[in-house]
């Protein structure tokens, strides 16, 4: 009789043995499970630091090819993380001073390039403007004859307040300044435009009086 | 070897060196734009010599044309005019040489210029004005009535050019410029 | 031998031809400059060929400019190079002249060319005018050479006389020997007696000179500007001119203009001459006295 473990017997402590093991084995999975998770924060946190250690490392050295807006979508993404590495912290204010910096100089680079703009589009209705005087002169240096000439340059005088308004013609600009030829009066300049048959100069400025004519012109030779 | 037995034969006094400074302040390029100016003063000048020398041009115009390539020279600047068959020279005021050429005697005048065109390096004279001597070529072709050639030669001209910096008052700025004048020329008739 | 002369002096010819050509080819770039209507639509290659202007002699001397008679730059390599200066060189002579077409203009070039200091300089000193004049000379006329060089003033500088020849006053001073002069003098105790012999010297006129001191050397510069004050010189025109160059070491040479046609007209070297730097001071004492 004490020689037989019963089946009852048995079933028992499989059951006990059971209980024991599953209540084991779960307490031995949970705690594994905050492991885990508790590791596997550490390790995404480890993980961001050494990521926003390269791109802003990257960042400093220039060796991106983001645009300054990407850049500085990477900056505001690392603080946003919020970590707290040393390390990393003294890097963002690095970048952060650099990328302001780069900021303000593509601000000015753009006002640049929108003064430049207006500038060349004064110059192209200036040119607009000298174009129609300028043919003029062309006018009267290709004139069939001397009668049709004189006609030309009576209608070109009355663009000015005077003939004897002064013409200034630049022979070089080389030393950063002009030389001038002698000085003339505009009815001298037609005059000499009929005589040699050629214009060859081009109008560099043109100064009027309050009836909108010519008081003043200053050509450069071409 | 005769020659040096002639000059040694004339050899009198002492033998003193005098040096001369160098001039040039004025940078290539600026040189460059004064000779083309001074250039441009010289075609100028040839061609109000086409125009008064043309039987086509109306008397007042071409007087017209006289007044203003007289305003190209200096006061008191000469014609010195040799040929082949009368190597002296003949010596005409700039208004009278013009003149001259306005009253030619024929029916029809061809003056034409070779595209060659010589500047000299300008040298300072003791007052500081640069003077410089351009060469040109020039054909002068003269026809009769029926269209005959009656008259034929080919000149080398060399024109003195005066250069000076100038100043002036215009609209309230002052204006420094180069003042160009042409001076004595030389015509002499060239070998055909 | 024969051969080999004849054999230079063909392919000489034919570098001198080549060299035209180039110039011709290369003269179509120029076309587009000229304003003025009645251009003329020829060959001008001898009027390229020409020395126009002593100032162009100059230029082309040192190789300061192109063959088409523009300035080049001491910032281009062409300028002053000796290469293309040995090249040019033998067109600067006369082609005419045995003198200056010979060995001796060889020397001449091979010196020049291995040489930094071998450029003429305008403001140089040592080169001179020589201006041959018509003059009339009480009432005749005579033929009068001038002697001129430049001369520094204040900013610039000017042409100025330094000498004239005119063989009416060399023949008043005549070159003599000691023997004629040995029986025209004043003893040395001339002056115990007032100089009463005096009177002697002033009956030879024609000697008068024989009775200055040894060191005196007639101005003939002087003697011609008292005549011209007196009225007794006057201009009647300017006959010839030509140029005596010193400025190169050990060398002398003549440039004058030859009037003709072809390729080699112009200003041009018509004499040379080995003249070592101590022999030239007796030969500068006439251009400069």
């Amino acid at each position: 009789m004490q020689m037989t473990i019963s089946m009852h017997q048995l079933r028992r402590l499989g059951l006990l043995f059971l209980v024991v093991l599953i209540t084991l084995g779960g307490t031995t999975s949970c705690k594994s499970k905050k492991k885990l998770a508790r590791e596997q924060a550490a390790a995404e946190y480890a993980a961001k630091i050494d990521r926003a250690t390269k791109d802003l490392t990257a960042i400093l050295n220039d060796e991106t090819s983001w645009t300054l807006d990407e850049k500085e979508t990477r900056l505001a993404t690392i603080k946003s993380w919020n970590l707290q590495d040393e390390n990393v912290l003294a890097l963002i204010d690095q970048v952060d001073d650099k990328l302001s910096r780069e900021r303000a100089e593509a601000s000015r680079m753009a006002e640049e390039e929108r003064l430049r703009a207006e500038e060349e589009a004064r110059r192209a209705s200036e040119a607009a403007k000298y174009g129609s005087i300028e043919s003029q002169f062309m006018a009267i240096a290709g004139a069939p004859d001397v009668d049709a000439a004189n006609e030309r340059i009576a209608r070109t005088i009355s663009l000015f307040a005077s003939p004897d308004a002064p013409v200034l013609i630049i022979i070089s600009q080389a030393g950063g300044f002009n030389d001038y030829d002698r000085p003339t009066t505009i009815g001298k300049y037609l005059d000499y435009l009929k005589d040699q048959k050629v214009y060859s100069n081009t109008i560099e400025q043109v100064k009027y009086d309050s009836n909108g004519k010519i008081t003043e012109l200053e050509l450069i030779k071409k | 070897m005769r020659k040096i037995q002639i000059i040694l034969a004339l050899m009198i006094g002492l033998f003193t060196t005098v040096n001369v400074q160098a001039q040039d302040d004025i940078s290539p390029e600026r040189k460059q734009a004064i000779d083309s100016l001074a250039l441009e003063k010289v075609r100028d000048l040839s061609k109000y010599v086409s125009i008064i020398g043309s039987k086509n041009t109306a008397w007042s115009e071409a007087n017209r044309v006289i007044d203003r390539a007289e305003e190209l020279f200096m006061q008191g600047a000469e014609m010195g005019v040799s040929t082949l068959a009368k190597p002296e020279v003949d010596y005409y005021k700039v208004r009278q040489y013009f003149e001259r050429l306005m009253r030619l005697n024929y029916d029809r005048v061809e003056i034409e210029w070779f595209k060659i065109e010589y500047v000299s390096d300008l040298q300072r004279q003791p007052d500081g004005t640069y003077v410089g001597v351009i060469t040109i070529f020039q054909k002068f072709k003269g026809y009769d009535k029926e269209g005959g050639l009656v008259y034929e030669d080919t000149t080398k001209k060399d024109i003195t050019v005066y250069v000076k910096r100038k100043e002036t008052q215009i609209g309230g700025r002052i204006i420094g410029f180069w003042d160009v004048l042409l001076g004595d020329m030389r015509v002499k008739e060239t070998s055909k | 031998m024969l051969k080999n002369s004849l054999y230079r002096f063909y392919v000489k010819k034919v570098a001198f031809a080549l060299f035209l050509l180039f110039i011709v080819l290369g003269n179509n770039s120029l076309r587009a400059q000229s304003l003025t209507v009645g251009q003329i639509d020829v060959d001008e290659t001898a009027l390229y060929a020409m020395t126009k202007q002593m100032s162009q002699f100059f230029s082309r001397f040192n190789n300061e400019e192109d063959q088409f008679g523009k300035k080049t730059w001491p910032s281009n390599p062409a300028y002053r190079n000796q290469e293309i200066r040995k090249e040019r060189l033998p067109l600067l002579f006369d082609q005419q002249n045995p003198r200056t077409t010979g060995t001796l203009r060889d020397f001449f070039i091979d010196d020049l060319t291995k040489s930094d200091s071998s450029f003429l300089k305008f403001t140089g000193g040592r080169w001179y005018s020589e201006v041959s004049a018509t003059f009339i000379f009480k009432g005749k006329e005579v033929q009068v050479i001038l002697i001129l060089m430049i001369e520094k003033e204040n900013l610039g500088s000017k042409w100025v006389l330094t000498n004239i020849y005119f063989p009416t006053f060399s023949k008043m001073f005549p070159v003599t020997k000691m023997s004629d002069r040995e029986k025209s003098f004043l003893h040395p105790m001339s002056h115990e007696l007032d100089f009463m012999n005096i009177y002697k010297a002033f009956k030879e006129p024609e000697v008068i000179e024989y009775y200055a001191s040894k060191a005196f050397k007639a101005d003939y510069l002087s003697l011609f500007f008292y005549e011209v004050k007196l009225g007794n010189m006057k201009f009647k025109n300017v006959d010839k001119l030509k140029f005596h160059i010193f400025q190169i070491e050990n060398w002398y040479f003549e440039v004058s203009y030859f009037n003709r046609s072809g390729n080699n007209s112009g200003w041009l070297i018509s004499n040379l001459m080995y003249a070592p730097e101590n022999e030239k001071e007796n030969l500068l004492m006439f251009y400069q006295p």
